[in-house]
């Protein structure tokens, strides 16, 4: 009762992926909202601003760094982000940190580190709930 | 706003008075200071199927969005081998934004694309073998669920891989059932393709 779920908009074109994140962060107890590209997670935010952002580089209409630099120029409560992406090339890496990410990953991302940056970007101890009882698979 | 516009329109104008049309004309607007005068000469080249060079040179430096949309038209109405060839080495543009326009751009040039598919899944940068994928997405082409499946067999690359078996479980048929249980045999550690090669699964005996 008076907990309020941490929310985190889950961004990225591909539909699976964006299933395999919400499922890890949903059996964590988080909040998961979902944006297919950059432009409509800039809608999501306008409704409400989220606690953490997990975006992909990669995506139509606008991409990743696009969305991060819209997102931080913002006068807005502002959250950590984590860049998820395929690509491992330092310039690639560098840009993300220059538009605004607090943390850049290559895909794949494994269940148990995604959840424990997210929780130390979220400032968090413990999920809020045992991934291990409400995981997909 | 209405005064910003009709000034807008008039240098619009003026510049389609001062220069020539012609391919030369056209060719030398497209390096023109002024994003309009960029912007019309893309869109005017259409006229040239010779100005492909010309226009994939200024897609390379171009950093006004709109010019970007319209030299991409451009080049798709074009839409020739050298104009995907154009396309493709945007493929490794480490431009983000550029890189997106091209795969949306060739994935409306099935026909021209398609026998540049098999060296594009082949290539020796991952990056560009997960692009060429990205544009199998939307690619109407007979031979897509094929390109997928040979990527899912052969390529060693996770990314590549994961990136096939997302579309597989879009346009996947009962054909591609033993290449992706042939995946999660190869991929046992990797949660990922596991979860992803078992959705497709799913979504393919569910029809």
């Amino acid at each position: 009762m008076g907990v309020t779920l941490k929310r985190i908009l889950v961004i990225d074109d591909a539909a699976t992926v964006r299933l395999y994140h919400r499922g890890i962060l949903e059996a964590a107890g988080f909040a998961v909202s979902e944006a297919i590209n950059g432009l409509e997670a800039l809608e999501r935010v306008a409704e409400a601003p989220f606690d953490l952002y997990v975006v992909d580089i990669n995506m139509p209409k606008l991409d990743g760094y696009g969305f991060l630099r819209e997102l931080r120029s913002k006068d807005i409560p502002q959250a950590p982000a984590i860049m998820v992406s395929t690509e491992a090339a330092a310039n690639d890496q560098k840009l993300a940190y220059v538009s605004g990410a607090n943390l850049y990953l290559i895909k794949p991302v494994r269940p148990e580190r995604l959840l424990a940056h997210v929780l130390t970007l979220l400032g968090l101890s413990v999920a809020p709930r045992d991934p291990h009882q409400g995981r997909h698979q | 706003m209405a005064l910003k516009k009709a000034a807008a329109q008039a240098t619009t104008t003026d510049d389609e008075r001062q220069r020539d049309r012609d391919l030369d004309g056209l060719v030398l607007a497209l390096a023109d200071a002024d994003p309009l005068a960029r912007r019309w000469a893309a869109r005017d080249l259409v006229a040239y199927p010779t100005a492909t060079t010309a226009l994939i040179a200024q897609l390379m430096v171009e950093s006004e969005p709109s010019v970007m949309e319209v030299i991409l038209t451009t080049l798709t109405r074009i839409g020739d081998e050298q104009a995907v060839i154009g396309l493709v080495q945007c493929l490794r543009s480490e431009d983000a934004m550029l890189r997106n326009a091209a795969i949306e751009a060739m994935k409306l040039l099935p026909d021209e694309v398609a026998p540049m598919m098999g060296r594009l899944l082949a290539d020796a940068d991952p990056d560009v073998r997960i692009f060429a994928v990205n544009v199998l997405e939307s690619l109407r082409h007979p031979q897509v669920e094929n390109w997928l499946l040979r990527v899912i067999t052969d390529d060693a690359h996770i990314n590549v891989c994961a990136t096939a078996v997302d579309l597989l479980g879009e346009v996947g048929s009962e054909v591609a059932v033993p290449a992706l249980r042939a995946l999660k045999q190869r991929f046992t550690e990797e949660p990922y393709i596991q979860f992803a090669a078992d959705l497709a699964l799913k979504r393919i005996a569910a029809g």
